[in-house]
């Protein structure tokens, strides 16, 4: 239903659609891109750069327009299925001349960049090195040095005045200032301090596989980050996009038990009584504290600054300390956009900003 | 547990406090918690449970906001429904729409909370047992068939139904079953007025009033901008006129002839107590007064005597008569002769020309006077043999319930549709629950022309089941509300219409928007001077004293009295809440010895109501008066007497109060104070801006009068001292936000308090934390007295006084914060972080403004449910933490979030409180004081600003902006 709105929306503006080119892009975006890249390497499917150098285009056109017949008759399509894990393509829809408009936008697309899909490869750096992760608590161990040996000084004054038990409890104070500006603070936290927390999960989901090898962009399924407050983790209909046909680890002969545990779950979506799939919650701020995703996505933080490197993680952990020392290093680097007759830039400081 | 046996249970457990039983199994379960836990500090695991499949609109975490309307009155506003995640959690007045355009009263924010009660019933009942849908609607088609065969009358009792598809529903059910026919009440007055229209224009309608075209308007008890009619749209159109730095002669003139001190006639430039008997003679000479003017010819309605001085009648004729086409009168009276010397009135100054429009008249009240009573001798009779209740509780909202009662019985069948118990419900044998209106597909008439849509924004909660299919099964047809309006509007509202081509469009386009235009109207209806001489003057009342009962803004007629927010919600003039009152005038209470709160017996010839007392000023002497819609027993813990409710640490008492329905009619009470005293429950305890020591006015409220203003801009308002300060002052770098909030067009209406409480999840913390002052409202109305208290027209001068955070630039209770806990944001905000908050209190004594609420206890909600109407946005909080008003800081955050999602600067106008979106008449304006071409910035320095307490030299960043009252002295 949402397929056929978003088509019927793109023939209905075709008219004073801008180039056929972006139409086209988009056209890709809603059908491919899911499964297939140009020159971004082989995912679900086969990378399609070059794709009419390597096959005729009337085999391919043929290919778009009636996916089923191919797969079950032609030679090479049961060839590149069995490449291809056994995962058959959906039926597309298209129509012989949208399947034409697809094929010159991908000859085009595969000479040079064109439109968001070609953006600048950011492959090449790691995208953790940009990740600035600030440090807090380790602050100056001198003020602690100090305490403690002002608390060792009253000890033995106090002693001396014929006080023990005063003298012991500075004593006490001493010892615990040296034991915490000499190392111990590395090893306590602040209470509900959780940074490391990375609780098993239902579905033994992997990042590193989605995130990290198939590149699949953080939004795509964790949509709500650049629209709502909420990041929010996606609901099955998302996963299914790929699942549907995906039922195999890569390299995996037998279907996977974890994505059969998706799929079980979601075949119950239409009964009396849906099974949920309940995930741990890893990142979790105080209730009096409010964040706000969509305010930091759009002002470029990546998400790796706050949530570490997702993309190398099999499961993920608390990267962060996430207090609110952590909050507010980085708010006072930050710069943010701003009317023109206010004089300040930067992320707020305000209390308010966070907790209402 | 039937309703007994709650009853005892409470009283018992009133009686122990804990129950030991209760303390054990308390004490058990802390301990298992403790061992389990493990003296681990460790955060609770949480769970992130997904959708399977996404939902098809919104983002989870943001809110939607669907058009709708509201469905608290019959006055049918325009309203936006903010859902998140699934639930609605704030109502809004929908700026678009063509009637309201923006603004939603106290009732109508504070019916999103009815949606949540707990005791709606859950499935049809038949002879009071829960069954199923299908033998509940056997029954009644059974019933229906059999009074078809035998020819016995079919009733269905409800307020106007002003739905274009009910009626078309209507038509066909009765095509089935001729007997059956539609019996329409009212408030009684709006009845009058119906019933009026038709004897002196021939067309029972009400008509559509259209007040910013009013350049004088006299009203005679009818509280427009309170209760009466449609308030929201009133009072938009009355302050449109009310701004007076706008043009030079845009202000109207504003004259009030009433018994009770309402809150219109407290926003009056003139007003005069006037008692109900002696209404009608003062309606009839002033109407003598603008026919010697206005030369009418014609016949001349009988006159009545009137206390009211003729050169008070000659002024208002004068002001009527110069506006000739821009003047109405409004009329709240219950007799048929006032309205239509009221009628007669208008006649002669061309208002039915202009201002009150026949030909589209309002749909909300369509009854007339006598409809009930006829029902009744029917019933009497037992010539009923079905009668359907929808909308309405005959059995106890309207003056005859106690005969209602009696004759209900008669019938063969009573149907109810409410959706919740009620007496009507209970004297039911088949009870059909209906949909609360935020759940349920409906449309409306506004007024000719003006069709508006409801739309659910929830799926329904309970078992419940939309009005329209009701009927629709009784003809045998199993069709949904929404496909019976939609098929409605297909075949009869999209032909009326030009601009869609395709009817999917036109209805999208419609249930977006929550209403459209699309013209029409019924023709002239030519005024009849003969209907004049036939009327008759009322009979003057017996000795004793005179009874008004009156609709307050918070209850109305009682149909949310179950509502622990409207219980709560100050009475704008008295400031009371939890209960109702017998109010007297202080002449009165002089003479028989009353003092607040006494308790008096009111008699009225076999009918007895005991009420607390309450004197006050302005009120007409030799009057009673009494607020309808209290002491409703058994129909919900905060409407009813039972005795306790266990769910607050500290007593939670219900309401208290009486029902004062029974007295309605009485044509006169005797008043017999009693030995006994009982504490109102008051939000505010000093009424006058004049210092009782000193004899001096306090300054806090300004006020002048139209003549000074034109002449000089700052009259009454003089220029504030700087004063010297010790502190270095704030450098605001980002904007810095800011408040005005115009004391002319505050009606006191109070639709601000029930947003904020709504939106910053402010508890209800019940009568006797009120009666400690521990009130937790964010924002309080205060209303003043002023002016000589035995002036001529018996009268004081009243302003009210929106008081909430100044956010003062220094404030003083940041410098006496322990902890650091309420600070200065670099924006010009006071925050308060609840989460450093230790709770010394310090911050609130220091406080000049009293703004600061200090949460003594957990206040829970009473009715669990009602937690699902929080708003996500804001921290609950907890006990021995304090709050006030944040400036809706969520707001602003999420305003600059938009602004940086769509990648724009933020723009005047995009943070809107609360309090100011909810406000009819545009009186609090919101925005950044750094910005100099903002609506704020400009009118902080327009010549009627002025800051409360500045003298202080705290600084505030709330400014007000001075009364200006249009007195013809």
């Amino acid at each position: 239903m949402i397929k056929l709105l978003l088509l019927s929306a793109l023939f209905s503006h075709a008219a004073e659609a801008p180039t056929s080119l972006q139409k086209d892009a988009a056209l890709f975006q809603a059908k491919c891109a899911k499964c297939h890249t140009i020159g971004r390497g082989d995912r679900v499917g086969p990378d399609l750069k070059g794709l009419s150098e390597r096959r005729e285009k009337a085999w391919i056109i043929g290919f778009i327009t009636r996916t089923g017949f191919y797969l079950d008759n032609d030679a090479e399509a049961k060839k590149l299925l069995a490449k291809f894990n056994g995962v058959r393509m959906e039926d597309t829809g298209l129509s012989e001349a949208q399947a034409a408009a697809l094929l010159s936008y991908l000859d085009a697309a595969s000479k040079g960049p064109v439109g968001p899909e070609e953006a600048p490869e950011p492959e090449a750096e790691d995208p953790a090195a940009k990740v600035r992760m600030p440090a807090e608590g380790r602050g100056a161990w001198l003020p602690g040095i100090a305490a403690g040996l002002v608390c060792l000084a009253l000890a033995v004054g106090v002693w001396q005045l014929g006080f023990p038990l005063s003298a012991a409890v500075l004593l006490v104070l001493a010892a615990g200032a040296g034991y915490w500006s000499l190392g111990g603070r590395r090893h306590h936290r602040l209470l509900g301090d959780q940074q490391g927390y990375a609780p098993a999960q239902p579905i033994d989901y992997s990042h590193a596989t989605h995130a990290g090898k198939l590149k699949i962009d953080c939004l795509y399924c964790h949509y709500g980050a650049a629209r709502s407050d909420v990041a929010g983790v996606p609901p099955a209909s998302v996963c299914m996009g790929c699942h549907n046909a995906v039922r195999k680890t890569a390299g995996a002969t037998e279907p996977s038990a974890e994505i059969a545990k998706l799929v079980a779950a979601w075949d119950t979506r239409l009964s009396s009584a849906p099974a949920a799939i309940e995930w741990n919650r890893i990142h979790d701020l105080p209730d009096f504290v409010h964040f706000s995703h969509r305010a930091h996505v759009a002002n470029d933080i990546r998400c790796q600054e706050c949530h570490g490197p997702v993309q190398d993680m099999a499961r993920v952990r608390q990267a962060s300390s996430l207090s609110m020392g952590w909050c507010v290093n980085c708010h006072r680097q930050e710069k943010s956009v701003a009317p023109s007759h206010w004089k300040r830039t930067g992320g707020p400081l305000d209390c308010a900003a966070c907790h209402w | 547990m039937n309703e007994e046996e709650a009853r005892t249970q409470a009283a018992e457990d009133a009686k122990d406090g804990i129950k030991r039983r209760d303390f054990l199994q308390l004490m058990a379960g802390s301990f298992a918690a403790l061992a389990a836990g493990g003296c681990q500090f460790k955060k609770p695991a949480e769970k992130i449970v997904p959708a399977l499949v996404a939902p098809e609109e919104g983002v989870p975490g943001q809110a939607a906001w669907y058009a709708t309307t509201c469905g608290a009155c019959p006055a049918a506003c325009g309203a936006l429904a903010k859902v998140r995640d699934g639930r609605p959690i704030k109502l809004e007045g929908n700026p678009e729409h063509p009637v309201s355009r923006g603004g939603l009263c106290a009732r109508g924010q504070g019916s999103l909370l009815d949606l949540y009660d707990s005791q709606r019933y859950a499935s049809p009942r038949l002879s009071g047992a829960a069954t199923d849908w299908d033998t509940a609607d056997l029954e009644v088609i059974r019933a229906l068939e059999r009074a078809r065969a035998s020819g016995k009358a079919v009733r269905l009792l409800s307020p106007a139904w002003a739905s274009p598809s009910a009626r078309a529903e209507l038509a066909r059910l009765r095509a089935r079953f001729p007997s059956l026919r539609h019996v329409v009440y009212d408030e009684p007055s709006l009845q009058a007025s119906v019933s009026a229209h038709r004897l002196t224009h021939g067309r029972a309608a009400l008509p559509s009033y259209h007040l910013e075209k009013a350049k004088a308007i006299v009203s005679f008890d009818a509280d427009f901008l309170g209760t009466w009619g449609s308030p929201v749209q009133f009072t938009k159109d009355w302050a449109a006129r009310r701004k007076p730095d706008a043009k030079l002669d845009l202000m109207s003139w504003h004259a009030q002839f009433e018994a009770r001190m309402s809150p219109t006639g407290a926003n009056a430039d003139l007003r005069v107590p006037v008692k109900p008997s002696e209404r009608y003679g003062t309606i009839v000479e002033l109407g003598r007064l603008v026919a010697q003017k206005t030369g009418w010819s014609g016949a001349v309605p009988p006159s009545a005597p009137t206390s009211v001085s003729r050169s008070i009648l000659l002024q208002t004729a004068a002001a009527l008569v110069a506006e000739r086409r821009r003047a109405v009168v409004l009329c709240g009276a219950t007799d048929v002769a006032a309205q239509a010397a009221a009628n007669w009135i208008n006649h002669m100054l061309g208002a039915y020309e202009s201002i009150a429009d026949l030909e589209r008249p309002a749909a909300f009240a369509s009854g007339e006077a006598g409809a009930f009573d006829a029902l009744l001798a029917e019933l009497d009779r037992g010539e009923v043999a079905v009668l359907i209740v929808r909308g309405c509780n005959p059995a106890s909202d309207h003056p005859r319930a106690a005969d209602f009662r009696k004759a209900a019985v008669k019938a063969g069948l009573v149907v109810s549709l409410a959706g919740r118990p009620d007496e009507t419900a209970k004297l039911a044998r088949v009870v059909l629950p209906e949909h609360h209106y935020l759940e349920s597909w409906a449309d409306h008439d506004a007024y000719g022309g003006v069709l508006s849509l409801t739309q659910p924004t929830v799926s329904p909660l309970r078992g419940t089941r939309g009005a329209l299919e009701t009927l629709a099964r009784w003809d045998g047809r199993r069709e949904t509300d929404y496909e019976l309006i939609r098929s409605h509007w297909r075949s009869t509202v999209f032909p009326r219409q030009k601009k869609a081509r395709s009817f999917e469009t036109f209805w999208e386009d419609a249930v977006r928007l929550g209403a459209l235009t699309i013209g029409g109207g019924a023709g002239k209806a030519a005024f009849q001077p003969s209907a004049l001489s036939t009327l008759k003057a009322p009979l003057p009342s017996g000795s004793g004293f005179e009874f008004v009962a009156y609709q307050g803004v918070a209850l109305g007629d009682g149909r949310q009295a179950n509502n622990p927010w409207l219980q709560e919600l100050p009475d704008p003039v008295t400031k009371t809440t939890w209960g109702n009152f017998a109010s007297f005038s202080p002449a009165d209470a002089k003479s028989l010895g009353l003092v607040e709160g006494r308790v008096v017996k009111l008699d009225a010839g076999g009918v007895s109501v005991e009420l607390p007392a309450h004197v006050q000023p302005g009120q007409a002497p030799g009057t009673v008066v009494a607020a309808l819609g209290y002491g409703r027993s058994g129909i919900g813990v905060m409407a009813g007497n039972l005795p306790v409710v266990k769910m607050l640490p500290v007593g939670f008492e219900p309401a208290s109060g009486a029902d004062v329905m029974p007295l309605f009619r009485a044509p006169a009470v005797t008043v017999t104070p009693l030995p006994r005293f009982e504490r109102l429950a008051k939000t505010q305890t000093y009424d006058h801006l004049v210092d009782p020591l000193m004899g001096e006015r306090r300054d806090h409220v300004r006020e002048t009068v139209l003549a000074d203003f034109l002449l000089n801009p700052r009259a009454g308002n003089p220029e504030e001292v700087k004063a010297h300060s010790l502190w270095k002052e704030h450098e605001y770098t980002g904007p810095k936000w800011g408040m005005a909030i115009d004391l002319n067009s505050c009606t006191g209406c109070s639709a601000c308090v029930l947003s904020c409480n709504l939106e910053n999840n402010v508890p209800v913390v019940g009568k006797s934390e009120i009666a400690k002052s521990r009130d937790m409202h964010w924002l309080r109305l205060d209303r003043y007295y002023s002016g000589p208290p035995d002036s001529a027209d018996g009268s004081p001068d009243v302003s009210f006084q929106p008081m909430l955070c100044q956010h003062c630039g220094n404030a003083p209770c940041e410098t006496v914060c322990p902890v650091l806990a309420t600070v200065h944001s670099t924006e010009g905000l006071n925050m308060q972080v609840y989460n450093r908050c230790v709770g010394t209190r310090y911050c609130a004594n220091n406080c000049p403004y009293k703004v600061r609420r200090f949460n003594w206890f957990d206040y829970a909600h009473a009715d669990l449910s009602a937690n699902l109407a929080l708003n996500p946005d804001v921290t609950v909080r907890s006990r021995g933490v304090m709050e006030k008003c944040s400036f809706c800081v969520q707001r602003i955050y999420t305003a600059k979030a938009d602004a940086k999602v769509e990648g724009r600067v933020m723009r005047d106008g995009d943070v809107k409180p609360a309090c100011a979106q909810s406000c009819p008449s545009e009186a609090i304006v919101f925005g950044d004081l750094n910005d100099p071409k903002s609506k704020v910035a400009r009118l902080a320095e327009s010549g009627r600003s002025y800051r409360v307490l500045s003298e202080l030299g705290v600084q505030p960043s709330v400014h007000y902006l001075t009364k200006v009252r249009n007195k013809r002295v």
